[in-house]
């Protein structure tokens, strides 16, 4: 990771800086020297101090090269460096008149100090820039034999702009990471994808076949092919699952709309109900609770698929408030136990998901013997045995939908979930709606256009 | 010991060996002549010409063109063959768009051998082979197409939709009726049920050609000038 981050500086923001860094001290090396001739008037030692400026721009120029990149700058280079200027910093007290230390004539190397502490700031951060620049600071302390109030100010200037820019370069080098790493995921991820699509493809293939050959076979390798098909229908409804556009895509957007009521969400059913009526009342259909982040409700059914039920469903996602979802999942959870208990183990089912309009409608059919509609019902609902009016239609009616059982001689049982848009809560954000709340009662509707398939049910 | 005139030409295209040869074999088996097998989408198309077959079993996930792109290329041929699709995967977009693009009939590899023998007589009789996931889906894009803004301009067709009794018939399909069930129930002759689902994959194709000969001619004079 070490090797990865230093290659990262080459193409990255820290290589600007770099090359600033070894502009900002030729720059200041250029101030330096041409300062000096004016001051040299003070100086007891001319030539010392000349000799003093040819070494530091001597070092400069040779080290344009390594100051010009992370890749090629070591600690050793930065240390030698702020030796140096600090170095100048204290031989101007030794070269300089006693008088002109007293008035405060700058230091023989000037702001090409700052050179150095900007050398700490872009290779370590804020931390060495501080020490470096406090270095410096003492340097100039000691030169000018006592604190003052302009080398105060410098010396506070001069760890300020290191301190700064060390925290610049760090925050910088934090997020470029982050994008490398998030750069790296992205390619793992679609890698893995395509290797799963492929592995996945080849394993349905090897189980299907085993499934097939094993029925063919039959006793012990029958049981192994139902075996094997059971892990086939589970893993295809699992990639299909994945395949599906994630609803954490949809809720954001739609939670936004309808944070009025948080509260409801966690207060039971009963708080539930009065605020699915003021949803009601609510034209704009912002006030429904706040579970109603929109989700597939194909990611609920796909799963039920096995060997015994089949989910037909459209190839687009239906989209429904997250707790409507989940109401009309687990209705048709139990509609399944339903079909296990009455009409059999080994009785088929079939799932059908419609979304209309202005409506999603979930059928469950069972190849049980069936039952007289008329004659059946409501024997069986005093009996509570079906337990079609407390779990199934209880949560229907809760979501404003209704849910009919029906059927035909010698076809099986049938039981229909229908769940109109409006009703169940912020539905009026998907495309397909052209109309929020175009079907006046949504509440009532459905309930009354089914008359004749009610049976003895209402 | 299945080269009797009348029967059945089918080609197997399938990238896994275990699968097409099993196919093919069981087919074979049961008196149907397969002319040709496959393992990549070119060879298919390549070979489809000359083979001639009334039938192709195509699985969608081909290694090198999509199996929806074959299914399309399939069927430009002057006298296409009826395509059944037989696919592992479940990934549903492709199977629409293969039956879209005209192939007659959708089948997953868990199926039985009495039910692929079944599907591609069918297939070959020109009997769609619905699924009721198929028939789900179908519906579902039925709806899709009426629920999309009506189009801007005269020259967009309108979207397909299914007549009241073709939607009946469909959601018995989809909730596993057979079609002798769906006879029985809605008190019509079997024959009739057939065309009915029969019609629900035609006007579906028809509109998708509308709708790719539309964009051809758009894309076309869009270059042009």
């Amino acid at each position: 990771m070490t090797a990865r981050g230093r290659a990262g500086g080459g193409f990255s923001v820290e290589q600007p800086l770099w090359r600033a860094v070894s502009a900002f001290r030729l720059l200041t090396l250029l101030y330096a020297v041409g300062t000096y001739p004016r001051l040299a008037g003070h100086y007891q030692d001319r030539t010392a101090g000349w000799v003093y400026l040819g070494l530091l721009a001597a070092w400069t120029f040779a080290t344009v090269r390594p100051f010009s990149s992370k890749l090629r700058c070591g600690w050793g280079w930065l240390y030698t460096d702020l030796a140096a200027v600090v170095a100048g910093i204290l031989l101007t007290r030794v070269f300089d008149s006693h008088a002109g230390v007293l008035q405060g004539d700058p230091t023989l190397p000037t702001i090409r100090a700052a050179g150095a502490v900007l050398g700490f700031a872009v290779m370590g951060g804020w931390l060495p820039a501080a020490v470096s620049g406090l270095a410096v600071g003492l340097a100039d302390i000691v030169e000018a034999g006592g604190v003052t109030a302009s080398d105060l100010h410098n010396i506070v200037l001069l760890m300020l702009a290191g301190v700064a820019i060390g925290y610049v370069i760090e925050v910088a080098r934090a997020s470029e990471l982050t994008l490398a790493r998030a750069l790296e995921i992205q390619a793992v991820t679609r890698e893995r994808e395509r290797l799963a699509r492929d592995i996945h493809d080849g394993v349905l293939q090897v189980l299907a076949m085993v499934q097939r050959r094993g029925s063919e076979a039959g006793g012990e390798a029958a049981e192994l092919g139902r075996m094997a098909g059971e892990q086939e229908r589970a893993l295809r409804a699992l990639i299909a699952e994945g395949l599906a556009p994630n609803p954490s895509y949809v809720a954001p957007v739609v939670r936004r709309r309808s944070r009025s009521g948080p509260d409801a969400a966690t207060a039971g059913p009963g708080a539930d109900r009065s605020d699915l009526d003021r949803s009601d009342l609510d034209p704009s259909g912002a006030g429904s609770d706040g579970g109603a982040a929109e989700q597939d409700l194909r990611s609920l059914i796909a799963p039920l698929a096995g060997a015994r039920v089949t989910v037909s469903a459209p190839g687009t996602p239906v989209l429904l408030p997250g707790h409507a979802v989940r109401e009309l999942g687990a209705a048709v959870g139990a509609a399944l136990d339903n079909v296990r208990r009455h009409a059999g183990e080994q009785a088929q089912a079939w799932i059908l998901v419609e979304d209309e309009p202005d409506e999603v409608v979930v059928s469950i059919r069972d190849d049980g013997p069936g039952f007289d509609a008329a004659a059946r019902l409501g024997e069986a609902e005093r009996e509570g045995r079906l337990g079609v009016s407390q779990s199934i239609r209880g949560r229907l009616r809760d979501l404003g939908g209704s849910a009919d059982l029906f059927s035909a001689p010698g076809q099986g049982t049938e039981i229909e979930l229908r769940v109109p848009r409006g009703a169940a809560g912020a539905a009026a954000g998907t495309a397909a709606v052209p109309g929020p709340r175009t079907a006046g009662s949504p509440v009532a509707g459905p309930g009354t256009n089914q008359p004749s398939r009610e049976g003895s049910a209402g | 010991m299945s080269s009797d005139e009348q029967a059945i030409r089918v080609m197997v295209v399938d990238d896994h060996p275990m699968w097409r040869e099993a196919v093919a074999r069981d087919l074979a088996d049961a008196g149907y002549d397969v002319v040709a097998t496959a393992g990549d989408g070119q060879e298919a198309v390549r070979r489809a010409p000359a083979a001639s077959a009334h039938v192709v079993v195509l699985d969608l996930n081909l290694p090198d063109l999509p199996g929806v792109e074959v299914c399309r290329r399939l069927m430009r041929h002057s006298s296409p063959p009826r395509v059944l699709v037989l696919s592992a995967s479940g990934e549903h977009a492709d199977v629409l768009e293969a039956v879209k693009s005209g192939a007659t009939g959708y089948l997953v590899k868990s199926a039985s051998r009495a039910e692929l023998l079944d599907a591609v007589r069918r297939t070959a009789e020109g009997d769609p082979v619905f699924t009721p996931g198929l028939a789900g889906l179908v519906l579902g894009e039925y709806r899709r197409l009426a629920a999309a803004p009506a189009p801007a301009d005269a020259r967009t067709p309108a979207a397909p939709q299914l007549t009241e009794r073709e939607t009946e018939v469909l959601r018995l399909v989809a909730k596993g009726l057979s079609y002798k069930q769906i006879a029985d129930r809605l008190v019509l002759s079997h024959r009739t049920v057939q065309n009915h689902v029969q019609n629900t994959l035609g006007k579906l194709q028809l509109h998708n050609r509308v709708e790719l000969v539309r964009y051809a001619i758009e894309r076309g004079l869009d270059d042009g000038r």
